[in-house]
């Protein structure tokens, strides 16, 4: 049973996924596309732990913290980039 | 203790399918709210804190090595979502996003009106021609 809720679970958030991906290519605004992204990379580090809960693996938990202090960085780059002209 | 070993696993499920009902109503959210200000509330805290529970059944079921990575993971995240989200709202604002929810009023500084242009060129953009010279 366990293992029927972990499956569908990950389909489901593959799917969520794919349609945050859709809203950030076809959306007009350039900082909903910023918070688009965020979203996805939230989504994929949820995805990894679930995955390796899972397997009983921890090592994508690494990949998973890389991730997020990644997308942190990038999204701080992007609004300075859009708001104020540079990043530093 | 014996019954918390036993039960541990259902908890687990529990927490994953709230925590996929959070992040589908983030992303729902963030398809159907008409402008970046409220796409910010729904997507930005929803997502993150079904984020938080998968990370809680992870926590609930999982081994000494997966229990102190997953800790990590949501420190980290509740460090960094309102800040990045905070240089969101506040681009957006500076570049002059339009509000778009009926009824919405504008009590800051910032010039938040409708206008023609839905694609603003990012500023830095005219900084980047003149460094690449063309």
């Amino acid at each position: 049973m366990h293992e029927t809720v972990f499956y569908i679970a990950t389909v489901w958030m593959v799917g969520l996924l794919s349609a945050c991906l859709v809203i950030m290519v076809r959306s007009r605004s350039a900082m909903v596309r910023v918070l688009a992204l965020d979203t996805v990379t939230i989504m994929l580090i949820a995805l990894l732990a679930l995955y390796s809960d899972s397997r009983g693996v921890p090592y994508y938990l690494d990949a998973a913290l890389v991730l997020a202090l990644l997308s942190f960085v990038a999204t701080i780059a992007a609004s300075r980039y859009h708001s104020e002209g540079k990043v530093f | 203790m014996d019954g918390m070993k036993d039960a541990a696993p259902y908890i687990a499920d529990a927490l994953v399918v709230l925590g996929v009902f959070i992040m589908t109503a983030g992303v729902y959210g963030l398809a159907r709210m008409p402008d970046i200000y409220t796409k910010i509330h729904a997507a930005s805290k929803a997502v993150f804190l079904g984020a938080i529970a998968l990370m809680a059944a992870s926590f609930v079921t999982g081994e000494p090595d997966i229990i102190f990575r997953v800790i990590l993971i949501a420190a980290a995240l509740i460090v960094t979502t309102p800040i990045a989200t905070h240089a969101i709202a506040k681009a957006a604002a500076e570049r002059g996003e339009a509000m778009r929810t009926p009824g919405a009023t504008n009590e800051s500084t910032y010039d938040l009106t409708e206008t023609e242009a839905t694609i603003l060129e990012p500023k830095g953009a005219a900084r980047l021609r003149d460094f690449l010279g063309e």
